[in-house]
């Protein structure tokens, strides 16, 4: 008894995408964070705490990804949705992070060093759209 | 080197997937309500609330309560507030500007984001001031 456009089936598949959906999502934001976290570590382990190293590196790094990939994903037809929310929404969003960036700015303010801070305020944003950009760049050469 | 501890990745992980999984409702909320343009109105709601929530904690953290766990902690503010906030969203719908010639907002959308989310850092600071006075009256 086949019913290929039956409301079950509709729903069966958007329950079903919306599952795979929030997998997606979900894998990418555990790696991403995990990532953000070791890396934090390890950085903390070896640079001067004064400075922060890791979230700078990791949010520029993150913006170069995002840039690529997304480039990738515009030039590609069919380009399949879950893999944009994995790595895109999952991995580097999570990667990413704002409320880290803005307590660090806060921290380096609290240290008196004003022209670091603004340094790092302002840098991480201007250099960010500039990583995002290159990133872009080197997805059109491919 | 307990910084590898499970315990500590299974605390971000269970955050990361809450905060991913709201950033990513709030910003589809966010564009079915305004249009699908508008995703970024999302993002900047997420960043701000997201810079008061982790200034609130780890001040709470480090000036009032000096026995919270670090699983608690890293699971709200690594965890949840890292994976809720982004920074890679943010500069990509900035760079969609640029490439559209949106200089304006190019220019309101970064340095606002950047000025209003320091204005929530710093609500959140004094947030967790206050509750603390309350407690200990």
């Amino acid at each position: 008894m086949r019913r290929p456009f039956s409301v079950d089936a509709l729903l069966y598949n958007a329950a079903m995408s919306d599952i795979i959906n929030i997998l997606m999502i979900a894998a990418g934001a555990v790696a991403g964070a995990l990532a953000r976290f070791y890396i934090t570590e390890w950085t903390k382990a070896k640079f001067s705490p004064k400075f922060p190293y890791a979230t700078f590196a990791i949010n520029l790094t993150g913006c170069l990804a995002i840039g690529f990939f997304f480039t990738i994903s515009q030039g590609i037809t069919g380009y399949p949705s879950e893999l944009d929310l994995l790595i895109r929404i999952g991995f580097l969003g999570s990667y990413t992070t704002f409320s880290t960036y803005g307590f660090d700015t806060l921290t380096l303010w609290r240290s008196k060093q004003i022209m670091t801070t603004v340094f790092y305020w302002l840098g991480s944003v201007i250099f960010g759209l500039g990583a995002v950009v290159l990133g872009a760049a080197i997805a059109k050469l491919i | 080197m307990n910084w590898l501890q499970g315990r500590f990745a299974t605390a971000i992980a269970i955050g990361a997937i809450f905060g991913a999984l709201s950033r990513f409702y709030a910003t589809e909320l966010a564009k079915s309500i305004w249009g699908r343009e508008f995703g970024f109105y999302g993002t900047f709601l997420i960043n701000v609330t997201g810079c008061l929530v982790i200034a609130y904690i780890l001040t709470l953290a480090t000036e009032l309560i000096h026995n919270i766990s670090p699983e608690l902690r890293l699971m709200t503010t690594t965890g949840f507030c890292g994976a809720y906030t982004t920074f890679s969203s943010y500069e990509l719908e900035a760079r969609d500007f640029l490439e559209k010639g949106n200089i304006t907002m190019l220019v309101i959308y970064l340095i606002g984001s950047a000025i209003v989310s320091m204005l929530a850092i710093q609500v959140g600071v004094l947030l967790a001031r206050a509750s603390n006075k309350k407690f200990y009256k």
